[in-house]
């Protein structure tokens, strides 16, 4: 089981799909995540925005820390089985697909 | 004294031992607080312990009760088992934002906190707010019956509509525009419930309250037909404020009440599967619990309706005639209307049932045969412009067969369908510039389509085509007609929003839209009075007034929109209804009209009552005359203006 978490701003719409336009980032991130678990079996995908979901940030100490540190700019966070993959921006499908492919390459520890 | 039991009893009493709710909808001004009212006092005489809830943003509970009620649960000194309170929606969202905003302050600073919070300056978040106002009270065992003086039909729908959505949402865990706050997940079972009873008959009666006229009817009807659509039974419609017989002895008001006959004998056909119950129109307004008694009696116990002109509330005895001259300048209201340089906007505002469709055609009429080129624009879902032109009326601007005159109306599906297809372009269009790309594509747009799907996006879609109606060239004036207040104010809002949204970045990180700096433009020239004026339309009664106040100032404070004029129409005419009952109706009138001109401090466009509302071009030319400050645009001594 891989588990790919993304802590991200406060937002209205994590889809993108809301507003005069569509945000291209995060039309592309939330295609890349649908596509990702289900073309990965083990994989299990999980967003957190700091609007909706405050208590995930509030609960997971290695967030809380960052933001506190450096603002919300820090975000987006990915996080792959508790490693932290990528800050401040959101990977592309190609580099979600390595992260994760790696981690499940990867011997247990 | 109990003369028989009504059908509209059956509706409202309890018949369990579960609490009962009863919600009233109807558009300011049809007498929806006086009925709820006068439902909850007589649930409370019959001996069950009632709770009246009203939502209402400018609510006149303390007036009607003479007591002070507010933002808690009070109990109504003079009335044993009726409590009542009154939640100031806006009160409700700044404190749900706080509520949301709270566990955040752990993490950000002062500045971050204060974006956040600028973002849920959303009407989402009033949605949802207004939503829990609801979802708190569905749970009250201690009463028998809690009957809702709810806000106005179109959006209490929608909060209905909305919590399968989120739910939906929820399973799918995902965020979504109207999605969950913080605490969301615990409320799903406590929505859930709510919705549970809100489609159990046996529990939750829904009841409308409108007036004896088309428009208020109609506009039940499409309310009624959007909550079947739901799976929730509209049970009881209550026709306030005909005119009673025994005080209509000219022509006119004859006509008048034939007229009004008419429509109850419709709705008698067309609503049968329901409870129908009237109240005839008052020399005064309903207040105290003597009036009240009455109304209920009328309604629940099929009381015989009578009109006491001597126990009126206001008495024309009592007061001086108003000076009309003294109100108006046809000068300033024209000044406001006609264009200086470039093409003048105007607003006509106001909720349901004001005549503002009507008002908005005539001065369009006038306009066009003073030489403007003119547009005339309806936002309203329920726009009755083809009607009132005797003359098809499109999504696109057409002639309606008067010179320099064309009209357009927005047709919901259709910028539904717009809206979608720029959206999904745009997403195709980014990911075909992305060739090295191995996202599935037609996945992708799936999912975009999906996310269309939404009641934030016929939102964006209606806001879109609003502002394309900014960029047609070639007109001098743009009239719009523009949907009841709320909806109105959203639209206006969401392009402050927006913006908001698009500085502070995070709804759209990296490229800026390409959209941003349109919506700017419309607001710069919302905003500037020489180009934008914004008219309220009103009648002069307590509840009019005080929902257009109210719409006015937030205007101002949040949009930095100054109102220009307002419009006071359906005035009594002089020269008819020479009787005590209807010199009250217009001393009553005469004090409105004094309040609003100190209210709003604007020059002010008087109409008058009307036997037949005007019809074709004929009737709004001959309208036109009638209204403050019309005739003087086709006047030759008014000041030359270019337009360009």
């Amino acid at each position: 089981m891989t588990e790919l978490t993304l802590y991200e701003e406060a937002m209205c719409c994590s889809t993108g799909v809301c507003g005069p336009d569509p945000d291209d980032e995060l039309v592309e991130v939330s295609a890349a995540l649908d596509q990702l678990e289900t073309e990965i079996d083990d994989l299990d995908v999980s967003r957190a925005n700091m609007q909706h979901d405050i208590d995930q940030f509030l609960e997971t100490q290695r967030i809380y820390d960052l933001v506190e540190e450096h603002g919300p700019s820090i975000l987006p966070i990915t996080i792959v089985d508790d490693e932290i993959v990528a800050k401040s921006e959101y990977l592309s499908y190609n580099a979600l697909k390595a992260a994760v492919t790696d981690r499940e390459s990867a011997p247990e520890a | 004294m109990r003369q028989s039991d009504t059908a509209a009893r059956a509706v409202v009493e309890p018949t369990s031992e579960e609490t009962e709710f009863v919600f009233f909808s109807g558009k300011g001004g049809v007498g929806k607080s006086t009925v709820s009212c006068a439902t909850a006092t007589w649930l409370a005489d019959n001996d069950y312990e009632t709770l009246l809830v009203t939502t209402d943003p400018a609510p006149n509970l303390s007036d009607i009760f003479n007591q002070d009620i507010g933002h808690e649960v009070t109990g109504i000194d003079d009335v044993p088992n009726l409590s009542a309170i009154e939640i100031d929606p806006d009160v409700a969202a700044e404190e749900y934002r706080q509520e949301t905003i709270e566990p955040m302050r752990a993490l950000l600073d002062d500045e971050e906190i204060e974006t956040v919070e600028e973002q849920l300056n959303s009407p989402c978040v009033e949605e949802i707010a207004a939503f829990d106002n609801f979802v708190d009270f569905m749970d009250s065992p201690e009463y028998d019956v809690v009957v809702f003086d709810t806000a106005p039909t179109g959006h209490t729908i929608r909060l209905m509509e909305l919590p399968s959505d989120w739910n939906a949402e929820l399973e799918k865990g995902g965020s979504t525009c109207i999605g969950p706050a913080a605490s969301m997940d615990d409320k799903k079972a406590d929505y859930e419930r709510a919705i549970d009873t809100l489609s159990d008959e046996s529990q939750t009666s829904f009841a409308f309250v409108g007036k004896p006229e088309s428009s208020s009817i109609d506009e039940i009807e499409r309310s009624t037909s959007d909550l079947a659509e739901l799976g929730i039974e509209s049970q009881l419609l209550v026709v306030n404020g005909y005119l009673p017989e025994s005080v209509c002895d000219d022509p006119f008001f004859e006509g008048k009440r034939a007229d009004e006959q008419a429509v109850i004998d419709r709705v008698e056909s067309t609503f049968e599967r329901q409870a129908l119950a009237t109240y005839p129109l008052q020399p005064g307004e309903i207040a105290g619990l003597e009036l009240l008694s009455d109304v209920g009696g009328v309604l629940y116990d099929g009381d015989e309706a009578t009109v006491d002109v001597d126990a009126a509330t206001r008495r024309a005895s009592d007061h001086e005639a108003v000076d009309f001259d003294s109100l108006t300048a046809s000068d300033a209201v024209a000044e406001e209307l006609a264009p200086v340089e470039d093409t003048r906007y105007l607003f006509f505002t106001g909720k349901g049932g004001v005549g503002k469709s009507t008002i908005a055609s005539t001065t369009a009429v006038s306009l066009a045969e003073a030489g403007y080129e003119t547009l005339v624009v309806t936002t309203d879902p329920a726009a009755h412009l083809a009607d009132i032109f005797e003359q098809p009326v499109s999504h696109e601007p057409t002639s309606v067969g008067q010179a320099n005159l064309d009209a357009a109306r927005i047709d919901q599906e259709r910028a539904l369908e717009e809206y979608r297809t720029q959206v999904l372009d745009h997403v195709r269009e980014m990911y075909a510039e992305k060739d090295d790309t191995q996202i599935d594509v037609e996945a992708a747009i799936a999912n975009v389509e999906e996310e269309l799907e939404s009641p934030c996006a016929e939102e964006m879609a209606a806001l879109e085509k609003f502002v394309s109606y900014f960029e047609e060239d070639g007109y001098d004036v743009v009239v719009f007609d523009t949907a009841p207040t709320g909806h109105t104010l959203r639209l206006l809002e969401l392009p402050s929003d927006w913006k908001g949204f698009m500085d502070l970045g995070s709804l759209t990180k990296g490229a800026a839209p390409a959209n941003g700096g349109k919506y700017d433009e419309v607001i710069d020239t919302m905003q500037d009075s020489s180009r934008s004026s914004f008219a309220f339309v009103m009648y002069p009664e307590f509840t009019p007034m005080m929902e257009a106040y109210r719409a006015a100032m937030d205007l101002k404070d949040q949009v930095g929109i100054e109102t220009s004029l307002v419009v006071a129409n359906y005035l009594l005419p002089k020269d008819d209804g020479n009787n005590a009952f209807f010199e009250n109706r217009r001393a009553q009138q005469g004090e409105y009209l004094t309040e609003i001109k100190e209210r709003f401090d604007v020059p002010m466009m008087l109409a008058p009552l009307r036997q037949e509302e005007p019809v074709g071009l004929d009737d709004l030319r001959e309208f036109g005359t009638e209204v403050t400050g019309l005739a003087r645009l086709l006047e030759d001594d008014r000041e030359e203006v270019t337009v360009s």
